[in-house]
């Protein structure tokens, strides 16, 4: 059902685009009449609306995204070979954000209603009302070109990656990733840290934790052992809930950083108009976070005991 | 705050027909946060509202494109000038409004289409719901910057009104879940069913008996989703995919730096600040009505 109303937006989209998918071709005052009705014949674009629909999800369903211009191959061949790269940045910057982002929380609940509490919440607020090209920019600005410390963009260095051995291009690689999964790490721990520490919150005041209390353990002992696997459950849902910020946010630092992945292609596509590419990356995008959801959905039931049992 | 709770409890005894909203503005400009960033937006909102007069230059006059490109923040310029001499500073203050404009009419769009389709599923139950949620799941699995940036592409050069029905448009499916959830919970309420023992059509039940319960929620959603808008937008302007180029919005001008990023700085960091700025005293706000109608 998803699939199929996915489907059917992107193939609205596709056909509200002005001309066909070869407008380039079709614009072209050497093309004749006869060549372009041969052409439109050919690819079923003469066909009546719904029967092109119903070839459209069945090109769909066999992986068919049509083709890149601009990069002169296949829309599924140029994102699937970004893809690792997206997922590598997404990973990193999941599990390092993830990782920030309740510890930040679990200092904040257990120096809450300080100074040091109000301070993280600000912080953490600053960072969650950043849209997430500026946070991109300013971070280049800064460890790029103010403080050269990283490289200014790619995954690997244009023209000596290639003369290394295999400990230096490992090296080069985690060079690149640096400043970009920061950056997205930076942005999805302060979502994280505000999750998190409203979970450790509502916990607190359960019977459980007065009991804890009561049998003399210590409020770090407390924190970590019993507050914190139980608000460790919200957490899980919350990979699901922010994977699509999470992606959106990677198509932007990709962009800046100039990291070769979904987002960097589908992003240059809107500069060449390379339509179809644009479209891929929508459905691809959709597929990641149903798949994300889905993930997050598991992971839930696997975690809790209360579900396990059934 | 036990002693608080009471003191409002009263005042409404005394003014019953204050609305909720105008008890929940009051009650969140209790707290000193909420009140910093309530000033802070009504000085940005007023900075907006009064850009012809507070503007030191036209915000898209060219003065000189070759003395006066690229000039670093000065006493005349404080934010800089940009590549084509025009000062940045009052573009700056235009992109206010533009931006603080264009997030809030696509908020009513999202507030409209939002509340009306999950009063309508949740009112509605049974099949007709099962399948306008289902609709509502897809919907919810495209992430909503790359829908946008399929319809934007597809349409190439769309106006602003265009580009504030279609950040409306992608914005309503998490509010209209949390409308339908609240109508499923009212539904059965005994004063629904008291106005429907009294003859009440579902129009009337509808709008006089179940909206105004959902006020808070709204009101909520209507913050926070201008935040996201105005984010959205300028993320949009920086593809060069939202408010067409002669226009300042602070997306616009960021993407008019966007080629020198190390030597433009002033051109990202500005208008920047400024859209951090209102998002976050947005957010603020939001979560501090969120904060006092959860606990009623």
């Amino acid at each position: 059902m998803i699939v199929a109303i996915v489907a059917a937006i992107t193939f609205a989209l596709i056909h509200i685009a002005p001309g066909d998918p070869f407008s380039a071709v079709m614009d072209n005052q050497n093309v004749n009449e006869t060549v372009r009705q041969t052409l439109r014949a050919q690819y079923g674009l003469d066909r009546p609306l719904p029967e092109q629909f119903v070839r459209y999800v069945n090109s769909l369903a066999h992986g068919q995204l049509g083709w890149s211009f601009s990069h002169e191959r296949p829309v599924l061949e140029v994102l699937g070979s970004a893809l690792p790269n997206t997922l590598l940045l997404m990973g990193v910057a999941l599990v390092g954000s993830f990782a920030l982002g309740i510890l930040i929380a679990l200092i904040q609940v257990a120096r809450r209603g300080s100074i040091i509490d109000y301070t993280l919440s600000a912080i953490s607020l600053f960072f969650f009302s950043m849209p997430d090209f500026w946070l991109a920019i300013l971070t280049l600005l800064a460890f790029a070109y103010w403080l050269p410390v990283f490289p200014v963009g790619g995954a690997v260095d244009p023209v000596m990656h290639e003369s290394m051995g295999l400990g230096g291009r490992f090296l080069d690689r985690l060079w690149h990733l640096a400043l970009p999964a920061l950056t997205l790490m930076l942005l999805a721990s302060a979502v994280v840290a505000r999750y998190q520490r409203a979970a450790l919150l509502d916990v607190l005041p359960a019977d459980y934790i007065r009991t804890a209390r009561l049998k003399g353990l210590t409020e770090r002992e407390i924190l970590r052992r019993h507050a914190l696997r139980n608000a460790l459950l919200p957490i899980i849902s919350l990979v699901g809930l922010s994977f699509p910020a999470l992606l959106t946010g990677a198509f932007f630092v990709e962009k800046i950083f100039a990291w070769p992945g979904m987002g960097y292609a589908v992003i240059n596509a809107i500069g060449t108009r390379d339509y179809l590419l644009v479209v891929g990356g929508v459905i691809i995008g959709s597929i990641m976070v149903t798949l994300g959801s889905l993930l997050s959905d598991l992971l839930y039931a696997w975690a809790d005991p209360r579900l396990r049992s059934h | 705050m036990p002693g608080q709770i009471q003191d409002s409890a009263a005042t409404r005894a005394a003014r019953p027909r204050e609305s909720p909203l105008a008890l929940g503005v009051r009650r969140i400009l209790r707290r000193p946060s909420s009140r910093v960033a309530f000033f802070v937006l009504a000085v940005i909102v007023l900075v907006g509202l009064l850009a012809p007069l507070v503007a030191p230059y036209n915000p898209s006059a060219q003065p000189d494109i070759v003395a006066l490109k690229d000039l670093p923040p000065s006493l005349a310029h404080p934010f800089g000038t940009d590549p084509y001499s025009r000062d940045v500073l009052s573009r700056v203050i235009y992109g206010a409004r533009l931006s603080l404009m264009i997030g809030v009419l696509a908020t009513i769009v999202s507030l409209t289409v939002g509340v009306a389709y999950g009063a309508i599923s949740g009112y509605a139950g049974g099949f007709l719901d099962a399948v306008m949620m289902r609709v509502l799941d897809a919907f919810l699995s495209i992430p909503r910057l790359l829908l946008l940036i399929g319809v934007l592409v597809a349409w190439p050069g769309l106006s602003i009104g265009a580009l504030v029905v279609f950040l409306g448009l992608t914005g309503w499916f998490g509010l209209s879940r949390i409308v339908r959830g609240q109508v499923l919970a009212l539904k059965h309420a005994e004063f629904v069913t008291a106005a429907q023992a009294l003859g009440a059509s579902r129009r009337r039940i509808l709008w006089r008996h179940l909206l105004p319960n959902l006020v808070s929620p709204i009101v909520v959603a209507a913050t926070l989703g201008v935040a996201h808008v105005i984010v959205l937008e300028a993320g949009l302007s920086y593809l060069g995919i939202g408010v067409p180029p002669p226009l300042a919005s602070w997306g616009n001008i960021i993407q008019d730096g966007a080629d020198q990023p190390a030597t433009l700085w002033w051109m990202s960091l500005f208008p920047g600040l400024f859209m951090v700025l209102t998002v976050m005293t947005l957010n603020v706000l939001g979560e501090a009505l969120r904060d006092t109608y959860e606990r009623r």
